[in-house]
């Protein structure tokens, strides 16, 4: 019979660098492999992990079939070795799919990305729209972001005081985070001076290129204490796709955050995430990211986003502990990041940073310009 | 049958069931004659009735009709037909009658036929004729600089021999084969014309065997370019589909790692250098940052060759452009695999073998590399692998 | 025997396919998708109301477009939905599948659409492929998927004529297939009086391997649509076919070990004896009725049935000699033309699956195989020599 549950038994994160001149991301994934091994003790093949799945993207590695390059160091010989080709969050949702289906118990996750390794990250997301209109507009996900912070802050009265106070916050965690990238210690005076970059995001409201590489071993529920005494149950999971085309979309509605929120609570049984959830971690490239992924999540009203920050939710509600996005992740796995935190802070491995007793976590990611897709998954301890 | 206009009185009535709109005619009980003078001319009858629309040649008496059209010659009755003389200046000048409802024919007929158009011409499309104006569809600007010679050997109906000179931006074309020729192209002429008029699937023709290139293939492939594309006089104007042409480069710096970084550093004192498996002791070159058979980590390195025998090549004569470059490789090149002095018998080494060699190269062949003057650590430190047997 | 333990079991209830042409300038890349998409719902008599989930899989830099289920949302139908991307290479449209029976299995999505595309008319394929070695070293020495290597090994073991005439034989049969299916890219006509001729002055493109043995590049895509056993029991618009199981076999990127020698297994022969161990199956050649092959070039296919069906010695050279491969051999391969003669890479692996079910159902039109079809394999490949396997049944027989 199939298995009811699945657990995250063990992460293992790469510290996230801006710029890993001395490593390919092949001596990085191994790193955190042996890392995840030495935690673990899992082996591959019969009984073993029956199917890798990678998280990379070819244009971020700069080759076709980016999983190709790392298939021997991850361990995929002889094996099933699949590739997230979306944000890394959703190589979790997959994999949990993939057990619950009984077609395998052990499922081995490993991501990478190295986003020094190309001239431009704006270059690459400039690629993400089509290629007649979109692309010639010089739009990229930087300054479709600045669309949306531009309509959202019109809409929650988020100010540029209070996206320099999510930075300063965002940076006091990252230096408790020995896998944070970055770990300086700002003041708002200076996050307020950075450069603007795409009005209204400034410099330090973007998270800065970064190199990195997650693992994680998930297991069925009948083999989850073989490998760990700490399994973090996967309870919920769900994406959601929202249309490309601006001109489609309401960009301040969270309309694929909120159907995706409402999708993995209800797979968890969860009637309210904020109750609920001890922890949030979310994907927040920019910070006006933050309070709205938030709104998204349920943990604040519609356009309320302003007032969240203001009355200190990001403190109440524990997110980002990590630092976030916002303290340095490659985009494509920041994910991964983010569920790799929750589940340290489930299995009280959090170090300094840890909340005490953490029953429930949310992890969430974002993909596609201006948040056009959202992916939520819920774990419990 | 005399032709005004581009047309005949015949086609206009043989078109008429075509163009009949029974949708149209709903209720219309009609039957009109027609009597048209001069050569070209003769007499018609349409009959209307239950949406449907017969037209028959009537020799002698037309008979009873609803209404009658009569022209005095058929440049008059092609030319009102096709609005090219106005009706009521023909009516007026009498080379054109009508007996009965005037009126209720010029509202009627329009309402349940189509109008009336001339066909296109149908023009005779030969090999010889698309070649002997191929001057005319030539592009200096996009020839400047070449010289080539290329020649078709056309067979069978409207066959030939023909020799392109392309040089100084100029194009000419002559009957014969050259003798020194870029490249020939056999196929029967019928081949060639369906290949410029877009029947036939040039490179469908070329792989199933129909077309023949002898001689350099590139050269063959790039003729395309310097003409302006053949338009088939014949067809029937499609809607134009745009393309966009663009290329997308995204400048990139590779990190070597460790490993890799040991391998370069090798080849900059002449050193093969290959890892070794821990378990199972195979000697891995490139050297690889683990055994990907026994998952271990690799941390000992030996040095392999120079020396060594040819286990599998790829003789390549296809013409790719090179990713890195994007320039194209000089064909033919080989890719061999080497099994280097000292290497366990799993693994091989790839590289060029020199190129006077290309002819001798076999599974077997002994070989061994020679070095750029001053190695750097780079890809072209080796120049290639000379064969020494 | 261990069996395949599903959470629950999962049909193939919808199938689209577009032409596969070598341009398809008539259309961009959404409109393609939207095509595959559209007949695919249409064959299932659904519309997207029931679909829960879309998975959708290509290659980025062939088309050099950035996560491009981005721009087709709306036209693949994820907008509003669940979504996930999955790649691997050539092997992809069979990972999607496979990926699509986890989903479904799982209990977490009922209804679940695939769709795989390429547009390979909108970039370099030969270029895109070499792209794929490590920029260090081999992105040198590789020319794209082209190689004579597999023509090399053959002609070592069983002698040059033998080899060279059986796979001009194998690719002419291929044509004939693909002469009667009329989705096909590329149908050339060929007749076996040709072989001599073709096996002479077809172009060389590397060593023995000549264009006429190679696969075409083509602009195309499909979707199929599956879902879980109570849902086919509710009734569907046209017969289920069940996936009963299967199995990936990938290898590292390093091809040193491939040409050394001493050769390892290949990921083809290791991928079969999994899958067939735990199924049960002893003997391939018999149990199954049809063989959908992804079989770049013919001496490829050549080979890699060997491996596929774990035959042993020159038995492959036989069958085919023997004309055991055509529509009314033993066991047909490629009845669609194969990858030879249509190649959009990205829906490449899932045509095989699609065309293997659409045998089952008895619904391939021209070149529906005559004697009834009850077991189906169908296989995909991509990356350096990857392998993915798929068994589809008429019956739920497990």
């Amino acid at each position: 019979m199939a298995t009811k549950r699945v657990a995250i038994c063990a992460v293992a994160q790469h510290k996230n660098e801006p710029d890993l001149w001395y490593k390919r991301f092949q001596n990085m994934l191994l790193d955190v492999l042996e890392d995840l091994q030495g935690q673990t003790g899992f082996k591959y093949g019969e009984n073993g992990v029956g199917i890798i799945v990678s998280a990379s993207d070819d244009f971020f590695d700069a080759r076709t079939i980016s999983n190709n390059g790392v298939t021997d160091v991850i361990g995929g010989q002889y094996l099933a070795e699949e590739k997230m080709a979306q944000e890394g969050l959703n190589a979790i949702g997959y994999a949990n799919a993939i057990i619950l289906s009984g077609h395998k118990d052990l499922v081995l996750i490993m991501g990478h990305c190295k986003e020094s390794q190309g001239e431009s990250r704006n270059m690459i997301t400039n690629c993400g729209f089509d290629p007649f209109y979109g692309r010639a507009t010089g739009l990229d996900y930087l300054n479709a972001a600045g669309l949306q912070a531009q309509a959202y802050m019109r809409k929650s009265g988020l100010t540029d005081d209070q996206l320099a106070e999510i930075v300063v916050r965002s940076r006091q965690w990252a230096a408790r985070n020995p896998y944070a990238n970055a770990q300086e210690v700002v003041p708002a005076g200076k996050v307020k001076a950075s450069p603007m970059l795409c009005d209204p995001i400034r410099q330090l409201h973007a998270y800065p290129v970064s190199d990195g590489a997650v693992g994680l071993l998930l297991a069925s529920e009948e083999r989850a204490r073989e490998f760990t005494d700490n399994p973090v149950w996967i309870t919920g999971f769900a994406n959601c796709m929202d249309a490309f085309f601006f001109g489609d979309r309401d960009l301040t509605s969270n309309f694929a955050l909120k159907k995706a929120t409402a999708n993995a609570c209800r797979r968890a049984g969860i009637q309210d995430l904020k109750k609920a959830a001890d922890v949030a971690e979310v994907m927040d490239c920019y910070a006006y990211q933050q309070p709205m992924w938030m709104e998204g999540l349920g943990f604040c009203g519609d356009g309320e986003g302003g007032r969240f920050i203001a009355e200190g939710g990001p403190g109440k509600y524990r997110v980002n502990l990590s630092g976030g996005t916002l303290a340095g992740n490659p985009m494509i796995i920041s994910g991964l990041y983010r569920a790799a935190e929750a589940t340290l802070q489930l299995q009280g491995g959090a170090g300094d940073r840890q909340v005490p007793d953490a029953k429930c976590a949310v992890a969430h990611s974002t993909n596609g310009p201006a948040g056009q897709f959202h992916s939520v998954l819920i774990l419990e301890a | 049958m005399a032709e005004f206009f581009g047309t005949t009185v015949a086609d206009i009535f043989n078109t008429m069931p075509k163009r009949f709109k029974p949708e149209a005619s709903k209720g219309v009980d009609v039957v009109i004659g027609y009597d048209c003078g001069g050569e070209g001319g003769g007499k018609w009858k349409l009959t209307v009735k239950d949406q449907a629309a017969r037209i028959e040649t009537v020799e002698g008496d037309l008979g009873p009709c609803t209404a009658t059209i009569i022209a005095s010659d058929a440049e008059t009755f092609i030319g009102v037909t096709l609005q090219k003389i106005g009706a009521i200046d023909a009516l007026s000048q009498g080379k054109m009658k009508v007996i009965g409802d005037t009126r209720m024919l010029m509202t009627l007929l329009p309402q349940i036929f189509v109008q009336y158009t001339v066909p296109a011409k149908k023009t005779e499309v030969t090999a010889r004729g698309i070649l002997s104006a191929i001057g005319e569809r030539f592009r200096p600007d996009k020839a400047a600089g070449v010289t080539l010679k290329y020649g078709y050997d056309l067979t069978g109906e409207g066959g030939g021999q023909f020799t392109i000179t392309i040089a100084n931006g100029t194009c000419t074309l002559k009957e014969g084969l050259d003798a020194d020729l870029a490249v020939k192209m056999t196929m029967e002429a019928a081949t060639y014309v369906g290949m410029m008029t877009g029947t036939i699937d040039g490179a469908a023709a070329f792989t199933s065997g129909k077309v023949r290139i002898d001689g350099d293939m590139m050269a063959a492939a790039a003729t395309g370019k310097y003409f302006d594309k053949y338009v088939d006089p014949n067809a029937e104007e499609a809607e134009e589909l745009l393309s966009l042409k663009k290329i997308t480069s995204i400048n990139q710096r590779f990190a070597t790692g460790p490993v890799m970084g040991k391998w370069f550093a090798g080849l900059r004192e002449k050193k093969l250098l290959a890892s070794v498996c821990p378990v199972c002791r195979r000697t891995l070159i490139l050297p690889q940052e683990i055994c990907q058979f026994c998952h271990v980590r690799t941390k000992e390195y030996v040095e392999l060759g120079p020396e060594g025998y040819v286990t599998n090549f790829d003789l390549v004569y296809f013409a790719s452009p090179d990713p890195l470059s994007g320039e194209v490789r000089d064909t033919p090149y080989a890719c061999a695999w080497i099994m280097l002095e000292g290497a366990t018998p799993e693994d091989a080494f790839a590289f060029e073998i020199k190129k006077e060699d290309l002819p001798k190269l076999k599974i077997g062949s002994r070989v061994r590399p020679t070095w750029a003057e001053k190695p750097t650590g780079s890809f072209r430190d080796i120049l290639y692998f000379e064969i020494i047997d | 025997m261990k069996k395949h333990d599903k959470n629950r079991n999962v049909a193939i209830i919808g199938i689209g396919q577009t032409t596969l042409s070598s341009h398809k300038e008539d259309q961009n890349q959404v409109e393609m998708v939207n095509e595959a998409v559209k007949n695919a719902l249409a064959d299932a008599n659904m519309t997207l109301d029931d679909i829960d989930c879309i998975v959708h899989g290509n290659m980025e830099l062939f088309e050099m477009q950035f996560q491009p289920d981005m721009w087709h949302a709306l036209d693949c139908g994820s907008y509003g939905k669940e979504e996930f991307r999955i790649t691997t290479g050539g092997t992809v449209g069979a990972t999607l599948v496979c990926a699509s029976d986890s989903l479904v299995a799982s209990g977490q999505y009922d209804t679940v659409l695939c769709l795989g595309f390429e547009k390979l008319q909108e970039g370099n394929t030969t270029g895109g492929i070499t792209n794929m070695a490590d920029p260090l070293w081999f992105r040198n020495l590789q020319t794209g998927a082209l190689t004579s290597s597999t023509a090399n090994e053959m002609i070592k073991e069983f002698g040059k004529e033998r080899v060279l005439r059986a796979a001009m034989k194998y690719r002419i049969m291929i044509d004939k297939h693909a002469m009667l299916n009329e989705r096909a890219h590329r149908r050339l006509g060929l007749e076996y009086d040709q072989l001599e001729n073709l096996m002479e002055t077809s172009p060389q493109l590397v060593g023995d391997l000549r264009l006429i043995h190679m696969c075409s590049q083509s602009d195309g895509a499909c979707a199929m649509v599956l879902t879980n056993e109570d849902r086919v029991k509710k009734g569907t618009a046209k017969p289920p076919v069940w996936i009963r199981d299967h199995e990936t076999s990938h290898r590292g990127e390093n091809m040193s070990n491939l040409y050394g020698a001493q050769k390892p297994k290949s990921t083809h022969r290791d991928c079969a004896e999994k899958l067939f161990m735990r199924n049960g199956i002893t003997n391939p050649l018999e149990y199954f009725d049809v063989f959908e092959m992804y079989d770049p070039s013919a001496f490829w296919g050549l080979d890699w049935l060997r491996e596929f069906l774990l035959l042993k010695d020159d038995e492959v050279l036989k069958l085919m000699e023997a004309n055991e491969f055509d529509l009314d051999g033993k066991l047909p391969v490629n009845p669609s033309g194969g990858v030879i003669a249509s190649n959009p890479i990205g829906a490449t692996a899932m045509l095989r699956p699609a065309e293997a079910a659409l045998q089952i159902r008895g619904d391939a039109g021209g070149h529906q195989i005559k004697k009834e079809v009850r077991h189906a394999l169908a296989s995909g490949f991509g990356g350096t020599l990857w392998t993915v396997m798929l068994m589809l049944e008429k019956e739920l027989n497990w």
